[in-house]
């Protein structure tokens, strides 16, 4: 990388951005890291004891998880919610990604976008927030299923994970459509015409050539997808139900109002290593490298 | 198996532009059928109506006497093969062979066996488990026409299946081609811009212009007995002298060339000459030949302007003394030889004569022709009669 920069830039140049790159990558995102491993295995003391005879290193902070059924159970279905969070989403995206990249003309497909892309002009919680409004017991979706005769009485949506699933799907369609997009765009139309030439039906086409040429843009979303969703905060936090919570709830617990930063720092290690689990297993799965998803 | 293709009155249109003007064209089961035309004169658009992949403004496909009308490309018993191939990369080569096998609910062992024997006929026996992407371009090649062959198609539809090849192995692939033809017996639709590969392969060919058919005939019939303007210019090589018609008698023609005079030829295929009537005088190069003076038959005075040899023959541009005009000339390998002698050389003066038998005469009807030093279809308006006097024609006696 460097000899590539050094070519472009000259050697002092290529340097100081180098440089810059590791500083930012050591300052900014390495150390924090550690030091959040140090405070999960630290114990939470008063002031007046840290550096005292109880300080030390210990697991105490991750065996909390495994002894807490409610705090586990909510791991585990982070877990799991965010996984259909990802394949909903995925169900959602392709689709809408095969289209603009294959049917639509340039003129639909750029209208499209935008109004895929023009919702995100706006935050994140006001966005999560419309959903409540339209979610809402007395509000606008039941009141249409309800003059539809689709339904008897009102549905309570927001009752559960359902409006949570809805909620992370829209917030996140974003980071699966383009990823797919630009996998299915540089597929070569006459794969799909020769499929097609060859006696394939719609489906087919799609589970032996576009899908198999799409796997490194399927991995790339669902990675992505998946991070965020467990890592999401407000979209739980406004239309989940007190009996849906998500695990980055309770590490806003520890920290905000637990006042234990080291339970908190234990429990946001974990999640980073659910992540990263995830994130491994699906590249394994897709047969694809960290190359194919930088892409 | 009836692989015959009837277009009926197909008409082709892209919002304003006809892209195929009405078409109708009977194509007889295992005829080796090729459509010969210059870039953009419609003629992948005519496969893909064929493939189904596009459906006909108006008129209708029909295959094997079956209207194609509302069938779509997965359910019609053809087979294309794609100017770029569109082998599936992620796959093995029996893999692709055995994509169409599969579809059908053909079970592995007897597409196995199917695969095998299709590699067998392209020769590439063993390079089955391969990964396409590890082939050469040759190897590529008749990997795509095993895949479409497996489908047992009635017709066979091949989109400038050569043009990626270089030279030596596109001609070694055109009689590959036509091998296979033989032996498969399928009806063969080939589509080329060469007209080389059409002459050589095919049992007819139509040459088309601008989304219109000029000629559907045999190859030989195509060079021997073009039909219009167009198809004499653009199979083999033509010189072109414009003329008008003086009287006609069965198929002689007696044309008033100008200021070369009077000239004989033959009336060019269903050509309508009335007296008086615009027409050209088509004449190959390799039926002009040297005459001596006052023998008898057509006479034309010419400057040899440039010699080039090119092995068994000897090609020469040469300018009309009357007209100014160019007139190529090709000399078989007897008369070449005189070439080493000392004769032939540029600036001499010969008289060319020709047997009026191989002069095609055709009504100047404004039919696209091509240009004979861009290789451009140019539109010549009918009626403007008189010597086109060729450009960087300065001095005849230069040379
Ligand atoms: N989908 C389309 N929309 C609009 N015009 C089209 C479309 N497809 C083809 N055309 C036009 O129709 C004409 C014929 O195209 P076609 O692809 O059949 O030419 P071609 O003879 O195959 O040429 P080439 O030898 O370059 O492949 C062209 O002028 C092209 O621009
Ligand atoms: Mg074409």
């Amino acid at each position: 990388m460097f000899a590539q920069l050094k070519a472009r830039f000259g050697g002092p140049l290529a340097m100081a951005m180098l440089t810059l790159l590791g500083m930012w990558l050591i300052v900014m995102v390495t150390l924090p890291q550690l030091q959040m491993i140090d405070y999960s295995l630290r114990p939470n003391l008063l002031p007046a004891e840290v550096g005292g005879p109880k300080d030390g290193w210990t697991l105490d902070n991750y065996v909390t998880l495994f002894n807490n059924d409610i705090h586990r159970g909510i791991f585990f279905k982070t877990l799991w919610s965010s996984i259909l969070v990802t394949v909903l989403t995925l169900i959602v995206s392709y689709p809408l990604a095969y289209y603009l990249a294959k049917v639509a003309t340039p003129r639909q497909a750029a209208l499209c976008l935008l109004m895929l892309i023009v919702p995100f002009w706006i935050n994140e919680i006001l966005r999560t927030y419309s959903w409540f409004i339209i979610l809402a017991f007395r509000g606008p979706l039941n009141e249409i299923l309800l003059a539809l005769g689709l339904i008897e009485r009102p549905i309570r949506f927001l009752n559960g994970d359902a409006g949570v699933m809805v909620g992370m799907v829209y917030a996140y369609i974003l980071f699966m459509v383009f990823p797919l997009y630009n996998a299915i765009e540089s597929l070569d139309d006459n794969q799909i015409r020769a499929a097609r030439d060859l006696g394939a039906g719609t489906l087919r086409t799609h589970r032996r050539i576009v899908i198999p040429h799409a796997k490194p843009g399927i991995a790339t979303g669902s990675i992505m997808t998946f991070m965020l969703a467990a890592g999401s905060y407000a979209v739980p936090a406004l239309l989940g139900s007190p009996g849906s919570r998500w695990f980055t709830q309770i590490i806003y617990n520890w920290f905000f109002e637990g006042g234990n930063w080291n339970q908190g720092a234990a429990y946001a290690f974990l999640l980073l290593v659910l992540c990263i689990g995830f994130m491994s297993l699906v590249m394994k799965f897709f047969k694809v490298g960290l190359g194919d998803i930088a892409k | 198996m009836d692989g015959s293709v009837k277009l009926d009155e197909v008409v082709m249109r892209f919002g304003d532009f006809t892209a195929i003007e009405p078409t109708t064209l009977a194509i007889e089961s295992g005829e080796f059928f090729s459509f010969l035309g210059p870039s953009g004169c419609g003629k992948t658009t005519l496969l893909n109506i064929v493939s189904g992949f596009l459906t006909p403004s108006e008129g209708q496909v029909l295959i094997g006497g079956e209207p194609m009308a509302g069938v779509p490309v997965n359910r019609r018993p053809t087979a294309m093969i794609f100017q770029n191939l569109a082998l599936f990369p992620l796959m093995t080569v029996f893999e692709n062979i055995e994509f169409g096998l599969e579809v059908r609910g053909v079970d592995k062992r007897t597409r196995r066996e199917a695969s095998e024997r299709l590699l067998s006929l392209v020769a590439l026996e063993g390079s089955g488990p391969k990964l396409v992407t590890e082939l050469s371009g040759g190897q590529k090649q008749r990997i795509a026409i095993a895949r479409a062959l497996a489908v047992e198609p009635r017709v066979l539809l091949l989109d400038e299946p050569l043009s990626a090849l270089d030279l030596k192995l596109r001609q070694h692939m055109r009689a590959e081609l036509k091998a296979i033809q033989r032996k498969t017996g399928i009806t063969f639709i080939y589509i080329t811009h060469d007209q080389g590969e059409a002459l050589t392969m095919s049992d007819r060919v139509a040459v088309m212009s601008a989304g219109r058919i000029q000629q559907v005939a045999d190859p030989m019939t195509l060079y021997r007995s073009p039909s219009t303007g167009f198809v004499a210019s653009f199979v083999g090589e033509n010189n072109r002298l414009e003329a008008k018609v003086i009287d006609r008698q069965g198929e002689r023609v007696r044309v008033d060339a100008g200021l070369l005079g009077e000239l004989p030829g033959r009336a060019g295929a269903q050509a309508p000459l009335g007296n008086g009537q615009a027409a050209a005088l088509y004449i190959r190069p390799e039926h002009l030949r040297p005459v001596t003076q006052g023998a008898s038959g057509p006479q034309l005075e010419v400057d040899i302007v440039s010699v080039q040899f090119e092995g068994a023959s000897l090609m020469l541009q040469t300018r009309l003394v009357a007209s100014a005009e160019l007139l190529r000339v090709q000399l078989g390998s007897e008369l070449a030889k005189r070439a080493s002698t000392g004769s032939f050389q540029p600036g001499e003066r010969i008289i060319l004569g020709y047997d009026p038998d191989d002069a095609v005469v055709l009504p100047d009807d404004g039919s696209p022709r091509l240009d004979e030093e861009t290789g451009e279809v140019v539109e010549t308006t009918a009626g403007t009669a008189g010597a086109v006097q060729p450009s960087g024609g300065a001095d005849v006696r230069s040379a």
